[in-house]
């Protein structure tokens, strides 16, 4: 039998090269039982651990022994080389070595840069193999040999490969005379690009998105042939037949290889432990004085064993490091005012509650602890910490400074081809017209993971029989999962005690001063590494300002922790669907709920976070969990036949849910009590389920899951519901552990709502863009919960929205010039970011790594830059050498003009008193006065919008115009013009909602009103309970359009008029009739019925849709008759709206309602 | 005048458009989709989310630019003065020119039924200044303004009309000045202390109280020497020396603009009104009456159906109906800049006798495929991309890869015997004789070009090879043995082979 080893496999994660995923080859290689594989990717590692975990899969038969390289792409003109390390310390020199490509001074993102040289640096204990391009000089390949034998390698290897090119065995003597004169062995390798033959299609496709060409242009820059796949043993030794010891020689090259990825031994960083203790010690020591801390009193004897058995398990699987750490770096947040907030499957334990890690309180919420600490898979415990979004970068900087760089650097997001990516590059590739390939792409909405089908192709107007369209499709749809590029993860940080970069290579991110790892999440668990994540949270910037605002206005201070627990009037508010503004539960859907839900504890919330998500949603839990809890219908728990278990081995699981499975923790252990899955099985489907939409491996599991519950007895509808439950959570699966943080968020920020909707209202406009509403919403909700709002005004508003004295049981809300669009003004946050950036930027010592990082100082705080208005940095011990605190360095930043404060010390120094005053004393450029102007803010100085801008448009230009243009008409005076034409209300209010995005005047429809009634059309705030089954006429303006991908095509559409919100319903076949008015109008007209629920959840099913926005146009005469700017790309919402829990989420950007005019256009679906 | 194209077609809903900041938007539309509410500026997706079937068609401002120019010069019938309003807009000086064609009223009706019947959309006023024109007809079509009623014409317009900036019309609405009227009604200065001089200004001419001439378009030149007869001509000797004679002329008036002519068009008009017309396309600018001249006598000469000057002909016209700039180069210290002069001339000899696209070169093409690895292209047009064309380079002191010319269909050749998988074979006959393979190089393995629609043709394996007579063959096996060359129940067919060429 001979053996082989294929040394030059390619990757995908050689972007836009490979043609195989890392996974592929494995399996492969299984198939035709090689030796041993290496993968070499183009100057990266990223994929190899996807090979490393591939080989735990049962299905992988014959485990070929993996290699592990890179193949070296130099840009000096050496041909490649590829380098597999001999042992541990020769990898960790090769990752040394892509990291120095990696992260030269002007190395964009995604550049490895490197010479020839660099290699010979890091030569020592390498197996070096030449692999020369097709045509070659001998000369200089000699040349090359020789000083790579000089180098310190382990060995040096001349490749040879026989790839059908019609002067292969004229080159292959060429290289055995080069490597016989040389004296250096001759290697056989195939130079593999793909697994299967069949992949060549989908390669020659890789290779014009890579070139940017199409198929038809690409020409000779395609392989001529299908050959390099991964062949077997015994056609390679066919091949050189003649050259037999080539083939021995793969085998001894793989011997040779004593590296695998077993022998990255992780170590935690030791920085927060003192000197002189064990971890284990501090963390105790640490949690002991917490309970003390947050319970003066004493604690229960329950909560003490509670924790003494957290300890314990902590102690056995040695995870006391990661809890220090996220502990260090909660408590740096805590040190600088920074809200935070813990969640994740360790976050809701009663250690981390004792730690100040989380505010939730372990005795409310039952959480079994090592339930999510598994014995088993001995992965590190996950603890996400959010922050507040605008500060959160302060947070980052501190883990810099703190583990230094070399030490600590953000994991990588695979960004994988979507199908819309996927389509898109594909039918490019193909020479598809970018007008069809982008109604194909915009075919792909709301579908996760499978390619297009035939109706998506249908849909976008294509036959499904063209072939050219079939072509595309079937290659996108192998495309899809494909790793495009890395990018780096939100917040993601691995930490290590000794130099990062010999774990894995460390590159430049897009960002400035940002760095990471070439493996994301699912590596650096597979390995066994620490991550700690750093998330930043919009609404706990927001709840922070409320917090602020309170005090300063009301002289009260909360924290999270503080904010009284279990307020029924808290809970009554949400009952009747009043969360407007409210983190998690704000949305439609969420408002629909809440009154059928009616949530009276904390659990409930917890409940309510997770119910509304596409696992139970698609799984049809929902209804079954509402009707048991309304007791419509009893309790009970599917059980096996008795000879299988006991018929309560699901009550445990899931009592708390009244039997009804909603979080993904439950669906796993439905998994292992029902199906009765190993845990190594459990464990593949977790990961299958996360990364479901990537490897699609999740069907196997289903046939298993479901054929293993049935056969043990159970219902097999329950079966199959559980199954979809676990695939509707694909990747935004959503733990009962993250359910019960985010639960803390919505009951803090639902009774900020309830007690201060003054500051919920102001904290809330001061945190846009962030939620669901638009500043209108937000505060036409505030205005009615007694809430006085106020115009903004030069003579009294601030940069910000502030609060005033008020006369009622409020503070009023003083709108603030940042409402104003166009509006130049300075967030506070962002200004002591960049202080903090500019600094960081200044510290030598911690962005170099060439540098020996040993024996730096042990210091537990390193310095922060302290803030003028922060309190001093935590644990301030601030004696230090090597970093000084640092003086912002603002030279080179571009200064923004703020034009706010420049009113506010104009007015300080004394009040204005006239508009010539106003623009000599602020001196203004005249574009900020006519914004002021337009906004109608010199109200004050008894000027009206009209005149106000009448009037500024007369002041001079800071620009001086072209000599006599307007300098001669500006000295006569016309004191003596007759007046301006006054402005009508509707004009008013369609200024105000063009220049700040709402109006305190009036509402556009109320103008209607009059008209509307004749055509008896009844307001919004009419389509109520009392009204059920009436059939009516109601229009409004189009807020939201929405078509959840769960709800079969169904829309569903928000409309507003001055009486509150109706909302309709369009079931398919009436959109198929109305499709132009319902994705059309602004203002639209619905005839149709009133339908409501017991729980008094109310619609108005559409039967006719009228498009009236010419009403609208009408009411302001021609002024909204002007286009509005595009508004960028389409909006898509879709019913859940889990993706804007990561506010760095691009998507979130795109559709926040900030970007849309919210008159003229709505939040859309397409 | 104005135009706006029309691409309303059989009531399906069209829109133009065109990328901006990375998104597609509406750049045009047509009625059908502006009944759906689509509007100009609206991104592709939300129409598309409005009227899925849409068609659309992609922007091409160079081409809308030209069909403008076209109608301009369609429009110098009317007027020797147009000028362009862009993007689509026209003005005519129609002052002195109505009369001729019935009075204002029937220009403007045969103008704009004429366009119509073109396919184009028109609208279109007269008034006696272009702005007041324009203003008007921005807002309703037909109108004629009467000299000293502009004021009262356009004062009911909405400002927007008069086609001033949107932060001055924005600001005028938000004034409450919404007509063209509110806005005159204001004192001048008022105005122009708030939105400059230049608005005024428009504002001005607009009421028909000033005016600004309008800048016409300056004619092309056209080179067209002619000869007319008093008494007809009919003899080739006649006709042969006119032509010569019009050459030099010709030659002269386009050498004044430095222009050289690469199309020449003769036309022969007879006494009893026949045109008889000669085309001559050149490869290369011709600057030299006697080239003229010369191509003009081989056409002539080669005609198979020779003109017929019936009872005489008794014009000769000569033009050059398209023509380039010419660089004057001087001869000498360069030598090879006018290498190819003498081989352009030949070709333009030769195609002017047997016909342009019987005067090939071959352009070199990258791809795998043998046969299409050149490309025979008209040599009057590719000559200077095939001199400067890159061919594959042959790697130093090896054999070649490929024979210099390929068959033009692969014969088929008899294999007895080969090697399964990839070997050649041991013998072989080809045209009836056996030939003894004793050297051989190979495979070079070439696969189908899988995006191809047809799907027949297989990988093939090519390979060099010498016989006993010391003769080189390319031949091919077309089909793998392991995975092609199956029949449906997967057992194995014979493999064909073929020669494809054979090396010098």
């Amino acid at each position: 039998m001979i053996e082989y080893a294929e040394i030059g496999i390619t990757t995908n994660f050689s972007f836009l090269r490979g043609g195989s995923h890392p996974q592929d080859y494995v399996h492969q290689a299984s198939e035709l039982h090689l030796s041993a594989i290496g993968i070499a990717d183009h100057n990266t590692l990223a994929g190899i651990v996807r090979a490393y975990s591939e080989l735990e899969n049962p299905e992988v038969r014959h485990r070929a022994k993996l290699l592990i390289g890179a193949r070296i792409v130099f840009i000096d003109g050496t041909p490649d080389i590829l380098v597999y390390p001999r042992d541990r310390a020769a990898y960790g020199r090769l990752c040394q070595l892509l990291t120095r490509g990696k992260i030269g001074d002007d190395t964009e993102k995604g550049e490895c840069l490197l010479k020839f040289s660099d290699l010979l640096e890091f030569a020592e204990g390498q197996l070096l193999v030449l692999a020369l391009p097709h045509r070659f000089d001998a000369a200089a390949a000699a040349d090359i040999l020789e000083r790579l034998k000089q180098s310190g390698a382990d060995g040096v290897w001349l490749a040879a490969s026989l790839l059908y090119r019609g002067d292969d065995r004229r080159r292959l003597s060429q290289l055995h005379r080069l490597a016989l004169a040389a004296k250096v062995p001759l290697i056989a390798t195939n130079e593999v690009l793909y697994h299967h033959p069949e992949r060549r299609p989908l390669q020659d496709v890789l290779t014009c998105i890579r070139e940017k060409t199409t198929i038809e242009a690409v020409g000779t820059r395609l392989q001529a042939n299908a050959e390099r796949h991964l062949k077997p043993a015994a056609e390679m030794a066919r091949l050189f037949r003649d050259f037999s010891d080539a083939i021995a020689e793969t085998m001894r090259f793989a011997n040779r290889i004593n590296f695998s990825m077993d022998q990255l031994k992780y170590q935690y960083p030791d920085e927060p432990v003192p000197p002189g203790k064990t971890a284990q010690q501090h963390l105790e020591d640490l949690t002991w004085a917490g309970v003390d801390e947050c319970f003066p009193q004493g604690i229960s004897d329950t909560l003490r064993a509670t924790l003494r058995k957290e300890l314990d398990l902590i102690a056995e699987l040695k995870y006391a490091h990661y809890f220090l750490t996220v502990n260090d770096i909660v408590h740096y947040a805590r040190s600088q005012d920074i809200l935070c907030q813990g969640r994740g499957s360790a976050a809701n334990s009663a250690v981390c509650y004792v730690l100040g890690v989380t505010s939730v309180d372990p005795t409310k919420v039952d959480l079994l602890f090592e339930r999510f600490i598994s014995k088993e898979r001995l992965e590190p415990p996950d603890i996400d910490v959010d922050f507040e979004h605008s500060r959160r970068e302060e947070v980052m900087q501190y883990v810099y400074r703190r583990y230094g760089r070399h030490r600590a650097a953000i994991i990588a997001t695979v960004i994988h081809y979507r199908p819309r990516s996927a389509i898109r590059d594909v039918g490019k590739a193909l020479g598809l017209t970018e007008d069809v390939t982008a109604a194909l792409a915009d075919t792909v909405w709301g579908s996760w993971g499978d390619g297009l089908s035939e109706m998506q192709v249908k849909q976008a107007g294509f036959d499904p029989q063209n072939a050219m369209v079939v072509r595309a499709v079937d290659l996108a749809t192998e495309l899809i999962t494909f790793p495009r590029h890395l990018s780096q993860h939100v917040g993601g940080y691995v930490l290590t005690q000794d130099r990062l970069d010999t774990y894995v290579p460390i590159g430049n991110a897009a960002m400035e001063d940002r760095t990471f790892i070439e493996w994301d999440k699912d590596d650096v668990d597979a390995l066994h590494m620490m991550k700690v994540d750093v998330l930043a949270l919009g609404m706990l910037t927001c709840i922070r300002k409320c917090f602020d605002l309170i005090d300063q206005h009301k002289g009260e201070r909360w924290k999270l922790e503080t904010v009284p627990q279990d307020d029924a009037q808290v809970y009554d508010m949400l009952c009747r669907g009043e969360s407007l503004g409210v983190f998690q539960v704000e949305s439609r859907a969420q408002m629909n709920m809440l009154p059928r839900l009616k949530p009276r504890t904390f659990y409930d919330l917890v409940i309510e976070v997770a119910i509304v998500r596409p696992g139970p949603i698609q799984g049809d839990m929902v209804h079954p969990y509402l009707r048991r809890r309304n007791g419509v219908e009893k309790e009970k728990y599917p059980s096996p036949s008795p000879q299988h278990g006991p018929p309560d081995e699901l009550h445990k699981v899931l009592h708390k849910t009244l039997g009804v499975p909603l979080f993904q923790e439950q669906a796993m252990r439905i998994a292992i009590e029902a199906a009765k899955f190993s845990a190594e099985e459990a464990n593949g489907l977790r990961r299958s389920m996360a990364t479901f939409r990537n490897l699609g491996t999740i069907g196997k599991f289903e046939d298993k899951m479901i054929g293993n519950m049935i056969a043990r007895g159970y219902d097999p509808a329950f079966a199959k519901s559980c199954f979809d439950q676990i695939k509707g959570f694909g990747s935004y699966g959503f733990p009962e552990s993250h359910a019960a943080s985010f639960a803390q968020l919505v009951y803090i920020s639902s009774w900020l709502k309830h007690y201060h909707p003054d500051a919920f209202c102001c904290g809330l406009l001061n945190s846009q863009p962030m939620g669901f509403y638009a500043p209108a919403q937000i505060v036409g909700d505030a205005r009615k919960n007694g809430v006085e709002v106020r115009e903004v005004d030069v003579s009294f508003s601030f940069a910000q929205n502030t609060l005033e004295q008020g006369d009622g049981k409020y503070c009023a809300v003083r709108l603030g010039f940042r409402q104003i669009d166009g509006f130049s003004w300075k967030d506070q946050d962002e200004e002591r970011l960049k202080t903090i950036q500019s600094s960081f930027r200044n510290a030598p010592s911690t962005s170099s790594f060439r540098g020996g990082p040993e024996g730096r100082a042990r210091n537990p705080y390193p310095p922060a830059v302290v803030m003028d208005s922060g309190p001093a940095p935590y644990g301030a011990s601030r004696n230090d050498d090597a970093e000084e605190v640092l003086v912002p360095r603002n030279d080179n930043d571009v200064q923004l003009d703020d034009w706010a404060e420049r009113i506010i010390a104009a007015r300080n120094r004394r009040p204005f008193t006239s508009l010539e005053d106003f623009a000599r004393d602020t001196a203004l450029p005249k574009r900020a006065l006519i914004l002021l102007a337009d906004a109608d803010a010199f109200r004050s100085l008894g000027l009206d919008r009209r005149e106000a801008l009448w009037a500024v448009r007369r002041l001079p230009d800071d620009v001086p115009l072209p000599l006599f243009e307007a300098a001669v008409a500006r000295e006569q005076p016309d004191e003596h013009a007759k007046p301006l034409p006054l402005m009508p209300l509707p004009e008013q209010v369609v200024a105000d909602y063009q220049t700040i995005r709402l109006s305190l005047k009036g509402h556009p429809m109320q103008f209607l009103r009059a008209m509307f009634a004749r055509e008896r059309v009844v307001p919004c705030r009419d389509i109520c309970h009392r009204n059920e089954r009436l059939s009516v006429r109601c229009a409004g303006v189009v807020l939201v359009r929405q078509r959840p991908g769960s709800a079969k095509g169904v829309v569903f559409m928000t409309l507003e008029d001055e009486s509150g919100i109706a909302n309709i319903v369009v079931w398919p076949k009436v959109m198929e009739k109305y499709r132009k008015e319902v994705m059309g109008a602004r203002l639209i007209l619905v005839e149709g019925y009133i339908q409501s629920s017991p729980e008094e959840v109310t619609h108005l099913v559409a039967q006719r849709l009228i498009d009236r926005s010419h009403d609208l146009i009408g009411l302001a005469d021609d002024a909204l008759r002007k286009q509005t700017a595009p508004t960028g790309p389409a909006l898509i919402e879709e019913l859940n709206d889990d993706r804007r829990d990561h506010p760095e989420n691009p998507a979130q950007k795109i559709r926040h309602p900030r970007n849309v005019r919210l008159l003229p256009k709505s939040r859309d679906f397409h | 005048m104005k135009q706006d194209r029309d691409e309303d077609n059989n009531g399906t809903p069209s829109v133009v458009v065109a990328k901006e900041h990375n998104a597609l938007l509406i750049y045009s539309l047509d009625d059908a989709a502006a009944r759906y509410g689509l509007t100009v500026g609206q991104p592709l997706a939300n129409a598309r989310a409005i009227c899925p079937h849409l068609e659309v068609l992609d922007a091409d401002p160079a081409a809308d630019a030209k069909t403008l120019n076209d109608i301009a010069d369609w429009c110098d019938r009317f007027t020797p003065l147009v000028a362009l309003d862009c993007p689509h807009g026209l003005y005519l000086d129609i002052t002195g020119c109505a009369h001729l064609f019935g009075g204002e009223a029937a220009i403007l009706r045969h103008l704009c039924d004429a366009l119509t019947a073109q396919g184009f959309g028109v609208s279109a006023a007269i008034a006696s200044t272009p702005i007041c024109a324009r203003t008007m007809n921005r807002h309703v079509h037909g109108m004629i303004v009467a000299d000293g009623e502009e004021a009262d014409a356009v004062s009911p317009l909405p400002v927007f009309t008069l086609g001033a900036d949107e932060a001055i019309s924005g600001g005028l609405r938000r004034a409450g000045l919404k007509t063209i009227g509110d806005v005159a009604s204001r004192a001048r200065h008022e105005i122009t202390a708030r939105f400059g001089a230049a608005f005024t200004a428009r504002l001005e001419q607009a009421l028909g109280e000033g005016d600004a001439p309008i800048s016409p378009r300056k004619p092309l030149p056209d080179y067209i020497v002619e000869q007319r007869f008093a008494e007809p001509v009919s003899t080739e000797g006649v006709i042969a020396a006119t032509l010569s004679r019009l050459a030099v002329t010709l030659v002269a008036s386009m050498e004044k603009q430095g222009k050289g002519a690469r199309r020449l068009e003769a036309s022969f008009f007879r006494t009893d009104g026949v045109v008889r017309t000669l085309v001559v396309d050149t490869g290369q600018a011709v600057t030299r009456g006697s080239v003229i001249d010369r191509l003009f006598r081989e056409r002539l000469d080669s005609l198979s159906d020779p003109l017929d000057p019936g009872f005489g002909f008794d014009l000769i016209r000569l033009s050059a109906s398209r023509t380039e700039i010419v660089v004057q180069q001087q001869r000498g210290l360069d030598s090879h800049v006018h290498d190819n002069d003498d081989l352009a001339a030949l070709i333009d000899r030769i195609a002017a006798r047997i016909g342009g696209k019987r005067v090939i070169v071959h352009l070199p093409q990258d791809t795998h495929i043998p046969e299409r690895a050149a490309l025979a292209a008209p040599a009057q047009h590719h000559l200077a991309a095939a001199t400067v064309a890159e061919w594959p380079e042959r790697a130093q002191g090896e054999p070649p890869l490929r024979p210099l010319r390929l068959f033009e269909k692969p014969e088929p050749i008899k294999v007895p015997l080969a090697m399964v998988p990839d070997g050649p074979p041991h013998q072989f006959t080809w045209r009836r004789a056996l030939h003894a393979v004793v050297r051989v190089e190979g495979p070079e393995r070439i696969a189908k070009e899988w995006w191809r629609q047809d799907g027949k043709t297989l990988t093939r394996d090519y390979f060099r090879i010498e016989d006993a007579e010391g003769l080189r063959f390319w031949i091919f096996r077309d089909g793998l043995y392991e995975s092609e060359l199956k029949d449906e129940e997967g057992r194995p067919v014979p493999a064909n082979w073929f020669v494809h060429g054979l090396f010098a």
